[in-house]
């Protein structure tokens, strides 16, 4: 049988889930030793490419790669079509509305929102039966409230230091976010046993890990 | 600012690829009619509502309105037409229809994806028995035998098999609903949570497996031994295991596989659900099943129904046409047309060049990397 192809989110994801891939048996020593390579196929088994968060999926729906590692804010966002089959328990944070200390969350307007993720945040909005005005931003979100761009944010946070430092406060916490291990649906049934086998191995290393 | 430009999810074909898919069209046309099937065509337009039962968020139509305000939408599905067709024009059962056509379902833009497809496929209407299943699946694996697919595939599933083992769990019908979630999704970690109440149910050992329930048939079946005795899986049981018995018969060297663990294609199936795939696809290369209630949306008879579709676009990429014959073009003059007529005729690959000239005709033929005949030689 072919080698499985994995798609890696490069940074953060990446390095957070490669001690989860070495407990699992899979030998991650050439991703460790990158440098500037983005595609390891050297190992039989296992052949891996190093992708941003969002372009994972588009590798996975067209086929190109037969499992995705990603988190599940960009799943949410991008409204996946393929089996989000395992929460890899990693790269652990959530969603927030935050803004200055003077925002009003109960002012009377319709309040203009800034943020990476339009999708998730119209979901909410619309859960809290509230309609919102919502600005793209692709990047250091929290400088929308602080120039006056936008009277609030929804954005990932993990520990909450960048908000601090910008003077920036919570005011709602919304769904969590962690890594998940994603599949094309027809890899698993072409590479069946293989997927269950790195399945498995993967929940051991997870349960030594928590 | 857009007349060079095509809109997004759409493309040219031209060449090998575009005589690839005509010729697996005609070739699947051509199977199903010397089986007795009659054609059936139905418009690319048709009302919204047509599709009202498919799931709205498996596909985005692309839709308009007409000069009443209807909402029109280029069809995004060709079994329900048929439906439609049925209903309302007193057709006499049974009937077995063959169509080929285009579907269209706009996808996630700039991903890659082609919003226009085409299918062939074919409609049985009217026979309740299994025989019009194996009908659909000689058809399908005698086809892809035909388009030289290699290491085919063939996977049956039942549109009942969840539901039944869903309800006979002690679960209520939130959890039973949650449950089908995450098996349908195969989302382990969520799955794992669901079941873990249950880990004294003699259906546990069961649920700890369902959803790698797919696979070779035999093995998926010696994993249903851990399923307590359910009367109703059994009739579902027998016709699978029926079908498995009649496909290694007819087909001995064909892999037949079984996944209990699926969703519906639609959820207008009720029986038995087929998909063929290979081990180099990224998508499924035909599906089909039987949907014996879809008649009842559009009039309040039952119609027993059985449906198979080729994903040709698919096929094509196994099949491209990769002819190594160089072209010949054929130079002539009035008086040596017939000459000319001839000699198209005997020569593989060749075509009339219809240069004025005997110099333009070479230059052609340089550009072309073509070999050039000159008829007017022969015939002075």
């Amino acid at each position: 049988m072919s080698a499985l192809k994995i798609a890696l989110t490069k940074g953060r994801t990446e390095k957070q889930v490669i001690p989860l891939l070495e407990a699992s048996g899979i030998d991650c020593t050439a991703i460790r030793n990158k440098q500037r390579r983005l595609i390891f196929n050297d190992s039989p088994d296992y052949h891996f490419i190093l992708a941003k968060g969002p372009d994972v999926l588009t590798y996975l729906d067209r086929g190109a790669m037969d499992i995705g590692i990603v988190g599940s804010d960009i799943l949410e966002e991008q409204h996946n079509e393929q089996y989000e089959m395992l929460n890899l328990q990693t790269g652990k944070c959530h969603f927030v509305l935050a803004s200055t200390p003077e925002f009003d969350p109960h002012q009377v307007k319709r309040k203009i929102i800034a943020t990476k993720y339009p999708n998730i945040t119209q979901r909410y909005f619309r859960s809290i039966g509230e309609d919102v005005e919502i600005i793209k931003i692709e990047g250091s979100v929290e400088l929308a409230p602080l120039v006056g761009l936008a009277d609030a944010i929804v954005d990932i946070v993990e520990t909450g230091t960048t908000l601090k430092e910008n003077n920036l406060q919570v005011f709602a916490t919304l769904q969590s976010v962690s890594t998940r291990l994603v599949v094309n649906r027809l890899s698993l049934k072409q590479h069946q046993s293989a997927i269950q086998q790195l399945i498995n191995h993967l929940q051991q290393a997870i349960k030594t890990e928590v | 600012m857009f007349n060079r430009n095509l809109p997004i999810g759409t493309r040219d074909e031209f060449g090998s690829v575009a005589q690839a898919k005509e010729k697996i069209t005609n070739q699947i046309q051509d199977y199903f009619r010397n089986r007795g099937f009659q054609k059936l065509t139905t418009p690319l337009l048709e009302y919204k509502a047509v599709f009202s039962s498919m799931e709205q968020q498996t596909y985005q139509p692309y839709q308009m309105l007409d000069e009443h305000g209807e909402t029109l939408v280029l069809r995004p599905d060709l079994t329900l037409p048929v439906a439609r067709v049925m209903s309302t024009t007193g057709i006499k059962t049974p009937v077995k229809w063959y169509y080929s056509g285009e579907v269209f379902r706009v996808k996630k833009q700039l991903s890659g994806s082609y919003n226009q497809r085409t299918q062939a496929g074919i409609e049985i209407i009217g026979y309740r028995s299994l025989k019009a299943e194996w009908e659909c699946l000689t058809a399908a694996i005698e086809l892809c035998q035909q388009l030289a697919v290699n290491d085919l595939h063939v996977e049956l599933g039942h549109a009942r098999f969840v539901n039944a083992v869903l309800h006979a769990l002690p679960l209520n019908t939130l959890q039973q609903a949650t449950l089908q979630q995450a098996l349908f999704s195969k989302n382990v970690t969520a799955y794992q949570a669901v079941i873990a109440p249950l880990a004294d149910d003699p259906f546990y050992p069961f649920l700890e497996i369902w959803p790698w329930l797919f696979g070779d048939f035999d093995q998926v079946l010696q994993q249903l031994k851990l399923l307590p005795d359910l009367p109703e899986l059994q009739s579902i049981l027998q016709e699978l295991s029926a079908t498995q018995a009649f496909l290694q018969q007819q087909f001995s060297q064909q892999s037949i596989e079984l996944d209990l663990s699926i969703e519906s294609p639609q959820a207008y199936y009720t029986g038995m659900i087929f998909h063929g795939y290979n081990d180099s696809t990224a998508e499924f290369l035909f599906s089909g099943g039987r949907y014996d209630q879809l008649l009842s949306s559009f009039q309040n008879t039952l119609q027993p129904a059985v449906g198979l579709a080729f994903e040709v676009d698919q096929l094509a990429q196994y099949t491209a046409i990769t002819d190594t014959t160089p072209t010949t073009l054929i130079y002539f003059d009035a008086a040596s047309w017939g000459a000319a007529q001839q000699t198209l005729q005997a020569q593989p690959n060749s075509s009339l060049c219809l240069a004025e000239t005997k110099h333009e005709a070479e230059q052609i033929a340089r550009r072309t990397n073509s070999k050039l005949i000159d008829v007017t030689e022969v015939n002075p």
